[in-house]
Parts: C-alpha cells; sequence; structure tokens
C-alpha cells in the first residue's frame, strides 16, 4: 500500500451527478483493493491553461487515497477508457507528510503537500 | 561582492524558497508557481531567478506537474 494523489479532469459539461458516480467509480476499486481513500477534493470547475479536446475548462477532482500500486496501472487504463476524463495524474504523495486524519479540518490547502516522486500517469 | 569605485554594482542573487523557509513544492499550488515560468511559459532558469539547486529541481518537478493538469501552460502561443 503506498499513498497517492489522483488528480482527474472531467468533461465541465458533466453534472453534479454524473461526477459523483465518476468519482464513485474511482473511490469503489480503491476500497475493493483493499486500499482506502483518505480525502476527495472538489476544485470545481477551473479554467485550463490550455485547450484540452477543444475544452476551455474541466471539473477537477482530487483523490487522496492509499492503493497497492497494481491498482494505478489499472485506473490508469480505466480513466483512458473513460471518454468524460479530459486528464488525470497519479503521483506518490510525500510519505514525510503528517497523515491526513491527523490534520486540523483541512479547508482545501493546496500548498503543503506533493513533491514526491516518480508514477506520473499521464494521458 | 560589489566593491566600491565599480561601474557595475552586483547583488548577490538569493533563493527566495529558503529566504521563505519553503520546506516543498506543490504542483497544486500554481500560484506560486507560475512566479517561476516567464510569460512565454518556459521554467526560469537558475542563473537568472538565482534559486538553490534544491529548490530548482523542485519546481522544475512540480511545473511540469502543473502542465499537465494544465494548470500552468505549456507554451502561450495557443489560445487568444
Amino acid at each position: 500500500m503506498k499513498l497517492y494523489e489522483t488528480t482527474i479532469i472531467y468533461d465541465p459539461s458533466l453534472e453534479e451527478i454524473r461526477i459523483n458516480e465518476e468519482i464513485e467509480k474511482v473511490t469503489q476499486p480503491i476500497a475493493a483493493a483493499g486500499g482506502e481513500v483518505i480525502d476527495v477534493q472538489r476544485w470545481g470547475k477551473k479554467k485550463l491553461a490550455y485547450l484540452i479536446r477543444k475544452r476551455r475548462d474541466g471539473t477537477y477532482v482530487h483523490v487522496k487515497h492509499k492503493s497497492p500500486p497494481t491498482l494505478i496501472a489499472e485506473m490508469d487504463r480505466r480513466f483512458r477508457l473513460n471518454e468524460s476524463v479530459l486528464r488525470h495524474l497519479s503521483v506518490m504523495a510525500p510519505k514525510d507528510e503528517p497523515l491526513p486524519e491527523a490534520a486540523p479540518a483541512e479547508g482545501g490547502e493546496p500548498g503543503a503537500d506533493a513533491t514526491a516522486a516518480p508514477a506520473i500517469v499521464q494521458d | 561582492m560589489a566593491r566600491e569605485g565599480e561601474s557595475r554594482s552586483f547583488r548577490r542573487k538569493f533563493c527566495k524558497l529558503c529566504l521563505d523557509k519553503v520546506e516543498r513544492i506543490d504542483y497544486k499550488d500554481d500560484r506560486r508557481l507560475a512566479r517561476f515560468i516567464t510569460d512565454r511559459g518556459k521554467i526560469v532558469p537558475r542563473r537568472i531567478s538565482g534559486t538553490c539547486a534544491r529548490h530548482q529541481s523542485q519546481i522544475t518537478e512540480a511545473v511540469k506537474r502543473a502542465r499537465i493538469l494544465a494548470l500552468l501552460p505549456f507554451t502561450t502561443d495557443q489560445y487568444r
């Protein structure tokens, strides 16, 4: 089990309910594989720095999870097949970071974590 | 470094990130990273920005990740 951070950019035209379904599709296999979903952050609709499949915006979802490394490859495969995923990236979360459970109620502070090593999955 | 009477005065560059005691740079923090790319989207070299080796490599890694997630541009030619 390793600590990962997966960020997924969905098609901006997806409705809230569909996004929930999509997140379910990510979290379910993690739990099924004996992993653990630590945190799911919805960054909402953001402007993309460049066009991806002719979209100017994307709906960002950031998932922090503990998973077996083999699952990352499987996740990558599914994201690629999924038409509503514009982009995804899984990276290893820094290990010396205090576990999010211990951290006081985080309010989406995108400045404290990450920088770790390999496992870059790009589409 | 600057000696008096010299026409050109040198100012020692320092690593801004070391000054702020930044432990690690997050690829999600596009606002911070934006300071280390040029207006064309290139990563600013160490010789210009004065960042230390440790932080520069962190910046590089983070910028590249941020680009994948479209938080930062690969280049600014597109769009507009």
